[in-house]
């Protein structure tokens, strides 16, 4: 049913937003720890053409690859070019505008829900 | 407490670097405070300014991980030398020393702890309007 996959691409991103909004406050919580370096998720387009060629599940115990986890995260800057003295790579300035991303996409994220909602209701009235 | 919602772990990450900043600021305010402090008896060490260093701690349970304090140090720099012969802590030659503490570094310090305790707290904030704003998605249906 195709409104039901709009709902599925819709949670998915919130799951997308979420998970890298934890990411930019343990970057935040993380600017002056010696040697950490700070981490973001790969664009959510990559994601969702992870996705789309995921394994079938033919028992309710598999576990599916389209999950948005902690373990996609990865390293921002790769070659540490941005690090400090210290090792830490975290750019304050960056990270809040990261912030006010997430918040827009998010907001916009749940108007969508809210309209796919409203439609699958107007088909009822 | 585990949880694998995102936005809980983030509130939770976000509360970790206030916890961590706000034990930065009590250091930073202790050598200031004691940026004249000599020692007691004549001739002794005087207050010795101590450094505070973080570390990233994995919550194995909950998947993510924290900030938290690796530990407090003292610093090594040699002490500034000053004479003073009324001092109470005046050698017998009348030199005092005076503690490494230098006002500005700490000052500086300060605003960057102060800049980061703001960052996180703005992250703390917005995690709960994410919440809120799905939470809200119930409320006009």
């Amino acid at each position: 049913m195709s409104q039901v996959y709009l709902f599925q691409i819709a949670s998915q991103r919130t799951q997308w937003l979420s998970t890298r909004q934890s990411l930019i406050a343990d970057n935040v919580a993380n600017a002056s720890t010696p040697g950490y370096q700070a981490r973001d998720l790969p664009p959510f387009s990559a994601v969702l053409d992870r996705a789309q060629v995921s394994m079938a599940t033919t028992d309710p115990a598999h576990m599916t690859p389209t999950q948005v986890g902690f373990d996609l995260a990865r390293p921002e800057d790769e070659d540490g070019a941005n690090a400090t003295i210290s090792g830490n790579s975290v750019n304050l300035q960056d990270e809040m505008i990261k912030l006010g991303e997430v918040s827009r996409e998010y907001s916009e994220t749940t108007n969508i829900k809210k309209i796919f909602h409203q439609m699958m209701l107007s088909a009822l009235k | 407490m585990a949880t694998n919602d995102p936005l809980q772990a983030s509130i939770r990450i976000a509360g970790a670097g206030l916890d961590a900043q706000s034990a930065r600021l009590r250091i930073i305010s202790e050598n200031i405070a004691n940026s004249q402090s000599t020692a007691t008896a004549p001739g002794g060490d005087p207050y010795v300014r101590k450094t505070v260093s973080f570390e990233n701690e994995m919550d194995r349970a909950a998947g993510f991980s924290l900030v938290r304090v690796k530990n407090i140090g003292l610093d090594d720099t040699p002490f500034r030398v000053e004479e003073d012969p009324g001092n109470p802590a005046a050698d017998d030659k009348g030199f005092v020393k005076m503690p490494n503490v230098d006002v500005l570094v700490e000052l500086a310090d300060m605003r960057e702890a102060n800049r980061t305790y703001e960052a996180n707290l703005q992250v703390a904030k917005q995690s709960s309007d994410l919440m809120s704003m799905t939470v809200n998605l119930l409320k006009d249906v």
